[in-house]
């Protein structure tokens, strides 16, 4: 009779305590797993959306660019920076751009536009922007023809093989006009920047702008998104801090990241309160399986057990009992997270079309990450261990006569 | 000192049935010190030797339970001296005390106070594994004292599915296993009835004749105190008599 097959015969002698203690830690630590999977499944989509719709991993601009976004904060670009970059550890993809704004104007219409200048390829790579095309034609990797989001064709009344003209200011000053044929109508799922985008080819915008070899952003995509932090010192050391900028795609997604880490701090806070709660019912059962048991502990400890032993086989029969609840609850939701992790939930109604406005799919996929479930995991052991500290107390201060009376 | 030395060798001299493997030397017990001292015990020097089978009485509140917790050494006294196989157990420290408890003395209590989880093999086993005897010679040895008891055919059984009278037998069974020098056992008979009773005396009895297993125990039963070779009388923590019959 070994002290593991006492606990465990020990904590099924309450069957139905045993149980509902192990069916509130097994509630528990399920929700948690599926609110954590949530909104990390949530956040990651929203990163990862952004970061391959628009930002990259990192972007490199002139110091100072990202707080005022003037064409005068653009950049050299030439090939040697780009072989620098290129040569990076890590770095797997780059899209130059120039982005800056114009008037267009297209019959009586006229409508302020955001110009984005890319290399048609490289950005097809990155964003997969040939795939928004919904009228017309894709880009070619030379010429001047132009992308035009739905939105704002359908303000100017654009359909493929229209000219339009834009006006504005290049670089230094100069002014800037020109005639754009219309290659093709694209959808951008953001509805603020379904009313405003061009697409062009970099040279033609650099051409436009009157800013030759000039950039006014490089983004990058890595191999390893974990690394970004030495991707990022490397680069800083390679093509010098004073003078470029060098952010993370959380950096540049500043505010938007503030607000979801909040709201998984919220989570988070519920669902400490939930273990909390489930804390104070174990901490019940420990307490009703030491008391009504003080006597049974006063003959053990009578006939020879020491006092290190009984504790012991009091904290195991509480490991049992977390055991039982963790395992059932991570068994039964690891398979509803692979599952809605293969097959994201559509969202519906105000939802999708706040996910729609934020530029996001509407999607929901959930998340699995060995982090989150090992860290819930950890976090009810502990609770059941700090509940263990009772009867610990309680088999130490054992005084026997007086539970041999009990 | 000197008068100690003449005291031992009068002790020893006066040894004749076997060594004296308890002896109690102005042990008291005082409870409620700081307000109205209670003396349980008040000055009792007793001895006890090898393969006694002795009886404890008096009336109720007269100090036979805190005799046999202090001999025990599950409670520890207020003064005096408990000299068990030439250790003072009233100086050991509580992990010791309990590793002397396992090795060296027996206990039946009075509400049986069996392991409910454990079956009657498993509740013999149990003194044995804390001693760390392997398991071959444990089952061997269960088995044997479960037999020695009567109780061959209730291995396998919870407590709860046992008699009152077979449970005690089964403390009996379990208080033998850690082989001890001696066993104590308060009023082990104050929740059987009469035949149950008259059972577990018998197997005791047996045990002490057959096996030389000593035996201390308390109670109320005349009959019980009959069974006895030897009678001692507490009166408000006092020894009042001491009568051997052979
Ligand atoms: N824990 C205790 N606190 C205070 N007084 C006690 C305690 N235990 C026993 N006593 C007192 O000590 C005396 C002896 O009790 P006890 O040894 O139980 O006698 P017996 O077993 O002969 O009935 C009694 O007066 C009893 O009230």
């Amino acid at each position: 009779m070994n002290d593991i097959r006492l606990a465990w015969r020990n904590i099924w002698r309450n069957k139905r305590r045993t149980l509902l203690t192990a069916a509130s830690i097994f509630l528990a630590i399920f929700l948690a797993l599926i609110v954590r999977s949530l909104q990390t499944g949530w956040f990651d989509h929203l990163i990862s959306i952004s970061i391959q719709s628009y930002t990259g991993h990192i972007q490199i601009h002139k110091k100072g660019y990202w707080d005022d976004r003037d064409i005068n904060n653009s950049m050299p670009f030439n090939d040697s920076l780009t072989a620098v970059i290129k040569a990076t550890n890590n770095v797997d993809k780059t899209v130059p751009r120039l982005e800056y704004f114009a008037l267009s104007s297209y019959g009586k219409q006229t409508k302020a536009v955001m110009i984005s200048g890319t290399n048609p390829v490289r950005e097809d790579a990155l964003t997969h922007l040939s795939r928004k095309v919904i009228k017309g034609r894709y880009l070619d990797s030379s010429g001047n023809g132009i992308l035009v989001s739905q939105g704002l064709a359908s303000f100017l009344d654009l359909t493929p093989g229209d000219t339009v003209v834009f006006l504005g200011q290049g670089y230094h000053g100069i002014s800037a006009a020109g005639k754009f044929p219309v290659a093709g109508i694209i959808h951008i799922p953001s509805p603020q920047l379904d009313n405003q985008m061009i697409y062009m080819n970099l040279t033609t915008a650099q051409y436009f702008f009157n800013a030759q070899d000039r950039i006014t952003s490089l983004s990058i995509t890595l191999v390893n998104p974990d690394e970004i932090n030495a991707t990022v010192a490397s680069l800083r050391s390679k093509i010098g801090g004073e003078k470029y900028e060098i952010m993370r795609w959380d950096e540049m997604m500043g505010e938007v990241m503030q607000a979801l880490k909040a709201k998984i701090g919220g989570g988070k806070i519920i669902i400490a309160i939930l273990y909390m709660i489930v804390g104070f019912g174990i901490f019940g059962t420990v307490v009703m399986m030491t008391t009504e048991r003080t006597k049974e502990f006063g003959v053990m400890v009578s006939v020879g057990m020491q006092k290190t032993r009984l504790a012991f086989i009091l904290v195991l029969e509480m490991i049992f009992i977390g055991l039982t609840g963790i395992l059932s609850g991570v068994v039964t939701a690891l398979p509803i997270m692979v599952y809605f992790h293969l097959y994201p939930i559509h969202l519906w109604g105000g939802m999708a079309q706040a996910f729609i406005s934020f530029g996001i799919e509407p999607l929901m996929p959930l998340a699995i990450k060995p982090g989150f479930i090992i860290s819930n995991i950890i976090s009810v052991l502990i609770i059941v261990l700090l509940t263990c500290i009772y009867p610990i107390r309680k088999a130490f201060t054992l005084r026997i006569v007086e539970s041999l009376h009990k | 000192m000197t008068n100690d030395l003449i005291y031992n060798d009068l002790r020893l001299m006066t040894n004749i049935n076997g060594m004296n493997i308890i002896e109690i030397r102005n042990l008291t017990k005082v409870y409620d010190a700081k307000t109205i001292p209670v003396y349980a015990l008040n000055g009792v020097d007793l001895a006890f030797r090898e393969g006694e089978f002795t009886c404890i009485v008096g009336p109720s509140g007269s100090g036979k339970t805190t005799m046999l917790n202090l001999v025990g050494g599950l409670d520890s006294p207020t003064g005096g001296e408990i000299v068990i196989d030439n250790t003072d157990i009233t100086g050991l420290k509580s992990r010791m005390l309990i590793d002397f408890r396992l090795r060296n003395i027996g206990f039946v209590f009075q509400s049986f106070n069996l392991i409910p989880v454990l079956t009657a093999k498993e509740n013999v086993e149990f003194i044995m594994q804390l001693q760390g005897v392997n398991k071959e010679q444990r089952d061997k040895r269960t088995l044997e004292l479960l037999d020695s008891v009567g109780l061959s055919d209730k291995i396998n059984v919870r407590p709860n599915k046992l008699s009152g009278g077979q449970q005690q037998r089964v403390a009996v069974a379990r208080a033998l296993a850690s082989k001890p020098k001696f066993i104590l056992a308060d009023e082990p008979t104050a929740n059987l009835d009469s035949k149950s009773a008259e059972n577990l005396l018998e197997i005791m009895e047996i045990l002490n004749r057959e096996e030389n297993i000593t035996f201390i125990f308390s109670t109320h039963d005349p009959r019980v105190v009959a069974k006895a070779r030897r009678v001692i009388t507490l009166e408000d923590g006092k020894i009042v008599g001491d009568i051997s019959k052979n």
